[in-house]
């Protein structure tokens, strides 16, 4: 519901609220996460183990093959630290949005409606277990792939930097988001998210330039995952000789690729809400 | 007056097909979930085309395995996949969350082997998604087809793998005796022998010495070594040794998963489920 603008006060104190909730969410978060001490020690192991093997497969085969596409291990290391802390930023404050599906399954979802708060907000606010540990583990990882990988660190750098890792965990929003949506009709999608999550983590390993036009295409234009990774790393690297017809600098619009998904991702949302007829319980 | 012990009732194999037939028509339910996994394993046979093509175009090519080997190899081990990452003994963590385990220890049945025929008609179910795959994988890639006697020796070697699968699966879910979170550990495992079996990338192509840890551990035998043999990198005056070295951990583990799956058992009858 939108306010009339001259409705200030209400809106101010309407944020006031929200932030409030959004604190207790997160206060909720780490005294869970306290709580579980041995569960939230396990999940630790498997973030390491993950990324860890992920890297590792990289070495392996870099070891044995100096190079990918004139790609060398350094390289590597940058384009998977860069998506890794994107993707651990998004992890960290948006991953409820994935558990919409679940709520709309189990009717939970309904409640959320009720309440006089936007629903969107009420959904990723939803205390779990969350805690920024990958989003530590990431930062660590990208500091160590920059100053390994050998990559100038300069004004440019910290500034687009900051902005392409958020634009990246925007453009991972738009996708959860956009996948959760479709629940609304579809009461089931994991398939559909497993398939884009193997787009995302698999794809986003390697430059674009190793495949074939199509799947370039759809990687940059259609789920622009290589927005989070791949662009910026090719212009911070100066990857010149990559057959692309577009030109490095490209990779410094990951921010506003970003902004542009989530607003579309959002509008179908909104769509969708107004569609939502409930499972019925 | 003499005793009577009450006879033993006879071993009857009909329980456990008929329980093998239900878990195939449970998993037959879940038909989204075939074209899933299905369309899953194109999108990886693409990505591991696209990356070996990359990786051979601008090296030089290790002598042992060219570039179709290692497409044969990589686009085999994600068909095995099919029947190798199922989580086969779910069943038995299912149970033990809900507390029906209690029942079942009192029914006229072997509870082990009822979950064993259970994950082997989920795995049967599963298998023959691999024809339909296999078809399908065969329009991005092309695949070498040993010679007969070879694809012999490669099933059999399949199946000891299998069972070394099955065993630490089944150890993994009594775990579930003990602590019931058991789901990151489930992963942790999985991205270990991912890496280790040389499910992603061949352990001849590892540095020296990962490639001796890797080879000592239960995981080569699960994947690499079937593999291996499909390929022809592992020749034939040395099948004895490695299906010896499957058989060998198929021994260990079932061994250590029976000693586990009794300590465990004995909790509930404590606890009284």
């Amino acid at each position: 519901m939108d306010l009339p603008a001259t409705n200030l006060p209400a809106r101010r104190s309407r944020l006031r609220v929200m932030l409030g909730v959004y604190q207790q969410y997160w206060r909720i978060n780490i005294l869970t996460t306290l709580e579980y001490r041995e569960n939230f020690l396990i999940w630790l192991g498997f973030t390491f183990v993950y990324h860890g093997s992920a890297i590792a497969a990289l070495w392996i085969v870099l070891t044995r093959f100096p190079s990918m596409n004139g790609w060398t291990f350094r390289d590597m290391a940058f384009l998977y630290g860069l998506w890794m802390i994107a993707h651990a930023l998004h992890n960290t404050l948006f991953s409820t949005v994935g558990d919409i599906p679940d709520h709309i399954r189990d009717g939970e979802f309904d409640r959320l409606l009720v309440r006089p708060l936007d629903t969107l907000f009420q959904a990723i606010a939803t205390p779990g277990q969350v805690f920024p540990d990958e989003l530590i583990l990431g930062l660590i990882t990208f500091a160590a792939a920059t100053w390994y990988s050998g990559v100038h660190v300069d004004l440019l750098f910290v500034i687009f930097i900051p902005l392409i890792v958020i634009g990246g965990a925007l453009i991972d929003l738009a996708f959860n988001l956009f996948i959760s949506t479709v629940a609304f009709w579809f009461v089931r999608v994991d398939a559909l998210r497993w398939i884009v999550i193997q787009l995302e983590q698999e794809f986003t390993r390697y430059p674009i330039s190793i495949y074939s036009q199509g799947v370039r295409l759809l990687l940059t234009f259609v789920v622009p995952f290589a927005f989070m990774n791949y662009f910026p790393a090719r212009f911070f690297l100066h990857k010149a000789h990559e057959t692309s017809a577009l030109p490095p600098e490209v990779g410094l619009l990951t921010p506003l690729i970003g902004v542009i998904a989530v607003a579309a991702a959002y509008a179908f949302w909104r769509l969708g809400l107004s569609k939502y007829s409930s499972v019925g319980h | 007056m003499t005793a009577v012990t009450p006879a033993r009732p006879r071993f009857r194999l009909a329980p456990y097909l008929h329980f093998a037939r239900v878990a195939m028509a449970r998993e037959g339910t879940y038909r989204f979930d075939v074209f899933t996994s299905i369309a899953s394993l194109l999108i990886r046979v693409y990505l591991l085309r696209m990356v070996w093509l990359a990786l051979y175009a601008r090296n030089a090519a290790p002598s042992e395995l060219p570039l179709h080997a290692i497409i044969t190899y990589s686009t085999i081990a994600l068909l095995m996949g099919l029947v190798m990452d199922i989580d086969q003994t779910r069943l038995l963590h299912d149970k033990l969350h809900d507390g029906s385990i209690a029942t079942d220890f009192m029914k006229p049945i072997n509870v082990p082997l009822y979950f064993f025929s259970d994950g082997t008609g989920e795995v049967l179910f599963h298998a023959a998604l691999i024809v339909p795959s296999l078809l399908f994988a065969l329009l991005i890639v092309h695949i070498d087809v040993p010679s007969l006697p070879v694809l012999a020796v490669f099933f059999v070697s399949f199946f000891l793998g299998y069972l070394i699968g099955f065993c630490l699966n089944f150890l993994l879910n009594c775990i579930a005796f003990w602590t019931l979170e058991i789901q990151a550990m489930q992963l942790i495992v999985t991205w270990i022998t991912d890496l280790f079996g040389g499910e992603i990338i061949p352990l001849v192509i590892f540095p020296a010495f990962l490639q001796r840890i890797a080879f000592v551990l239960p995981f080569a035998s699960m994947f690499s070594t079937p593999l291996l043999i499909y390929v022809g990198v592992i020749k034939p005056g040395r099948y004895l040794e490695v299906l010896g070295v499957q058989l060998f951990w198929v021994i260990v583990l079932a061994v250590i998963a029976t000693f586990v799956w009794r300590a465990g058992a004995k909790r509930i009858v404590v606890q009284g489920g």
